[in-house]
């Protein structure tokens, strides 16, 4: 498979190919060269910008794909309960988990947050957790007692793990032009700790959950290209090295180049929703078999379960189509001057070395997100993005400080899905302006350009980026 | 009407730039529409957030396509649009009365809590549903239908958030909770934070009609006695049954409001003005989403898929099959009664010819369903039940299809979600 991609992506794109073997600025340069159209994902893209904007099918998807979309968002929206249950399809849930459904986190296929009053169980963001060092394959080593991710909720009879806490400080700061502005930075805790006490050295990953769009796109993109676009030690000396993450395929049961995650931590969709089905609901599937219990945990592995695995390799296929096709909404208002200015800014004042605007897809299984060029605003790789965001817990190859760029398609269409504008992987950012100044790392250039530009210029950005 | 979403107008102009599917006159080159709007809620979202809320965004979109040639679509469509706006509130009017009457029945339950009373209040809910169902060939557009729609008929439901269930004899708002019991207070927390917690609507009302269907063969029997006053959760019950039920019924009213003639400034006025083509627009991809999106793929498809009676339409009261006659009567009812056949038949006759039949054969496919649906969910795949769903589908699927060259003929774009 991955072959037949790297060939058909080099008949479409016989110039990126080339240059890809000559050095990867040149990959850069072609890609950041291409026009941006208002159709952010390609075939994929439909004008739509209502509520339930990022819900539809891609309209360039075969007909034999609906049944199996309609049924994947089925899946997505189904409640599951604890078994035994009448309904053996859809039992397992637990012992241990976040919540009962994907939708319940992403609601409406959208974006989380964190909970207004700061105090869990959380209803759309998680918490990873772990100790220094490194677990299975090179990933985060689980806290023992406890595991990789803290369980806010549990079945009858199991404890659950503990409660999130959140406390917000407010750090003044002022633009430029001394217009103040405020950032709220947060603190985790976890309260009522279920097995036992925490260790001091407890490393936490807070993490909402993101918008399901274009994802299919992202993972068509091949391997080679996000090669190409890293640039590890800065070799071309613009402050931005870009690493690619090196994670765990539990499919091949082999190293992989990781893409989808804060820090991207898995590398296939497949992989993501095995994940996310063990860690999220307590659902085992054939990629993860073992139900999310730690060794400590007895009354947990003493639970019943809903057949091995409870997530059928049917249904993670199903689910799996449904979270790779989901349409993205088109542009808005890309003609409009304060739309356009903001898009000149947002490559000049930096943001686009990281965001990138345009990518390439190859071959993939799925027609409907093969060859394609989009415009996610992502390069899909690790930057260090300084202490101020830095979770500190060190994720396969990502370090304490680096995150993955994330798209930044769909994001002005949060209020009208999700009504909220909380941005970041915590949601810490209340809109786009304090979003761009928690910036730091290798990212501080960039930030420092929007902080000291003129009022005009910072609204013409955030005109853009809502318009994405 | 201020949280209007327009969200399926926004579905007519989702593929424009894909031309393929346009089948209009061959001598004339179709343009589509050239400068697709986009559809924005009305001040929806930014609750959290100092720089959330991008609504209010008026735009205009479009379901018209253009020609070339000027004569391609010069033909005049008056009379189907007024048809069709006395039809649907016609429907509409209907619908109302008949959940009126189920009010009246559901009165008499909690006045006397009989298996007598029980068995009426349920056969007054049986007998208000068609009238509803053939209503729901005028959403999917923007019409004031959207905005409510998943206040009156949300599933599939957890109704574990209502009410108890098999195991759980404490659950849901009815055992939990000491505030006062509204139908304003149901519908701010219906569907809220999670599409399953369904609070209000038909389903609703059916849950508390006749509880779980736990039987293989009928539908749930709830007992009468649940509506005895003073005893357990019992008013809790009661005063959720009759607030609901009050929603329901004045929630159709407005739709009813919305589409009735001379009332200033509604739906009805607005729709009676739009460019005859994008009326038109709007009736027939209302009549194609829902034959191969909504009722094709999310009732049946899923459903078989699943074989789960969650995804059963009408669960409870096991009359699913009764919802699928009257979604299909009331595409045809458009078809009819609005006078779109004979449009039709005027401007391209093979193509009216074949809707025609098409209407037909999925009338026999939907017909020949088995009854209870939640047995056909439970039939083996290779089962003459089964085979016979998996022709109802087909059936519909050919009837969007149908409904699309209509919209080719009378030069509007039609588009299903999933295509």
């Amino acid at each position: 498979m991955r072959l037949t991609a790297s060939i058909v992506f080099a008949t479409a794109l016989t110039a990126v190919s080339i240059v890809a073997g000559a050095g990867g600025s040149s990959v850069r340069e072609l890609l950041l060269s291409m026009p941006v159209t208002a159709a952010l994902g390609g075939a994929t893209t439909r004008p739509i910008a209502a509520q339930n904007a990022f819900s539809f099918a891609a309209p360039n998807a075969p007909r034999e794909h609906q049944r199996i979309f309609s049924f994947g968002n089925r899946l997505f929206n189904t409640n599951w309960v604890m078994a035994p249950a009448s309904v053996k399809a859809f039992d397992g849930l637990g012992p241990l988990f976040n919540r009962v459904s994907c939708s319940g986190c992403h609601t409406k296929d959208g974006r989380g947050q964190p909970p207004a009053d700061g105090r869990g169980p959380m209803e759309s963001m998680l918490l990873r957790i772990s100790v220094p060092g490194e677990g299975p394959h090179g990933g985060p080593r689980p806290v023992p007692g406890y595991g990789d991710q803290l369980s806010e909720r549990s079945n009858h009879d199991v404890a659950t793990e503990g409660v999130a806490r959140i406390t917000y400080t407010e750090i003044a700061g002022y633009y430029g032009d001394g217009e103040a502005f405020s950032l709220r930075k947060p603190d985790y805790a976890i309260e009522q700790p279920g097995y036992g006490p925490l260790p001091a050295d407890l490393l936490i990953s807070p993490r909402v959950a993101p918008q399901m769009i274009g994802l299919g796109l992202l993972e068509a993109v091949p391997d080679a290209t996000l090669t190409a676009l890293a640039d590890p030690g800065d070799a071309d000396g613009d402050g931005i090295s870009g690493r690619t993450n090196r994670v765990w395929n539990a499919e091949t049961q082999a190293p992989a180049i990781g893409r989808f995650g804060w820090k991207a931590g898995q590398p296939t969709l497949r992989n993501q929703n095995a994940g996310a089905a063990l860690g999220d609901i307590g659902l085992t599937s054939s990629l993860r078999s073992a139900e999310n219990c730690d060794a400590a945990q007895a009354a947990c592995a003493a639970q019943f379960n809903g057949g091995a695995p409870e997530l059928t390799d049917v249904f993670l296929d199903k689910l799996t189509l449904y979270s790779a096709t989901l349409s993205v909404p088109a542009q808005r208002g890309a003609d409009s001057p304060a739309v356009m200015e903001g898009a000149a800014l947002f490559r000049g004042l930096g943001c686009s070395s990281c965001h990138m605007p345009t990518l390439q897809s190859g071959g993939h299984p799925l027609p409907e997100v093969s060859h394609q060029t989009f415009h996610p605003y992502t390069d899909l790789l690790l930057h260090d993005m300084g202490e101020g965001l830095a979770d500190n817990r060190p994720d396969f190859a990502a370090s304490g400080l680096e995150w993955r760029t994330p798209p930044l398609w769909g994001l002005g269409l949060v209020p009208q899905v999700n009504g909220h504008g909380f941005l970041l992987h915590d949601g810490r950012a209340r809109g786009f302006a304090e979003a761009i100044l928690w910036h730091g790392g290798e990212a501080e250039t960039a930030r420092e350009a929007f902080r000291n530009t003129s009022k005009d210029q910072r609204d013409a950005l955030i005109a853009f980026l809502k318009s994405l | 009407m201020a949280k209007t979403l327009k969200t399926w107008t926004a579905v007519g102009i989702a593929l424009v730039g894909t031309t393929q599917i346009l089948e209009a006159a061959p001598s004339a080159r179709v343009i589509l529409p050239h400068n697709p709007a986009f559809i924005l809620s009305d001040g929806e979202g930014g609750e959290g957030a100092s720089e959330g809320g991008e609504g209010g965004g008026q735009a205009v979109s479009s379901y018209k396509l253009d020609s070339t040639d000027p004569t391609a679509f010069a033909f005049d469509a008056k009379p189907q649009i007024e048809a069709y706006a006395t039809l649907v509130h016609q429907s509409y009017a209907d619908a109302a009365t008949g959940a009126d009457k189920m009010a009246a029945a559901i009165d008499a339950l909690l006045d006397k809590p009989l298996p007598e009373t029980l068995a009426a209040a349920r056969a007054a809910w049986v007998a208000a549903r068609p009238a509803y169902l053939e209503t729901e060939a005028y959403r999917f557009y923007d019409g004031p239908i959207e905005a409510i729609e998943g206040d009156i008929n949300s599933w599939p439901m957890n109704e574990a958030y209502i009410d108890y269930v098999e195991g759980n004899p404490k659950a849901g708002i009815i055992n939990n909770g000491t505030e006062t019991i509204t139908g304003a207070g149901l519908a701010a927390i219906n569907q809220k934070s999670d599409e399953a917690d369904v609070t209000t609507g038909w389903h609703a009302i059916e849950f508390l009609l006749w509880g779980q269907d736990l039987s293989t063969t009928g539908p749930g029997n709830r007992p009468s006695t649940d509506y005895i006053a003073g005893e357990g959760n019992n008013d809790r019950r009661r005063a959720y049954l009759k607030a609901v039920t009050e929603k329901l019924v004045g929630d159709l009213q407005s739709l009813e409001q919305q589409w009735a003639p001379s009332v200033a400034g509604n739906y009805r006025e607005v729709f009676e003005k739009l460019d005859q083509r994008e009326a038109l627009g709007r009736m027939v991809n209302g009549m194609a989403i829902l034959a191969g999106f909504e009722f094709m793929s999310e009732r049946l498809g899923v459903a078989l898929d699943s074989g789960d009676q969650e995804d059963e339409h009408s669960c409870f009261s096991d009359t699913t099959k009764q919802d699928f006659v009257h979604d299909l009567a009331g595409i045809k009812r458009v078809w009819e009664e609005a006078k779109l056949a004979g449009l039709v038949k005027s401007r391209n006759a093979a193509v009216a010819s074949e809707v025609d039949g098409l209407l037909v054969d999925a009338e026999a496919k939907i017909g020949a369903l088995g009854n209870p649906w939640d047995a056909v969910l439970r039939a083996d795949a290779a089962s003459s039940e089964r085979k016979a769903a998996e022709e109802a589908m087909a059936s519909l699927q050919a009837l969007a299809d149908g409904l699309k060259k209509v919209g080719s003929t009378l030069g509007v774009l039609v588009l299903i979600p999933t295509e």
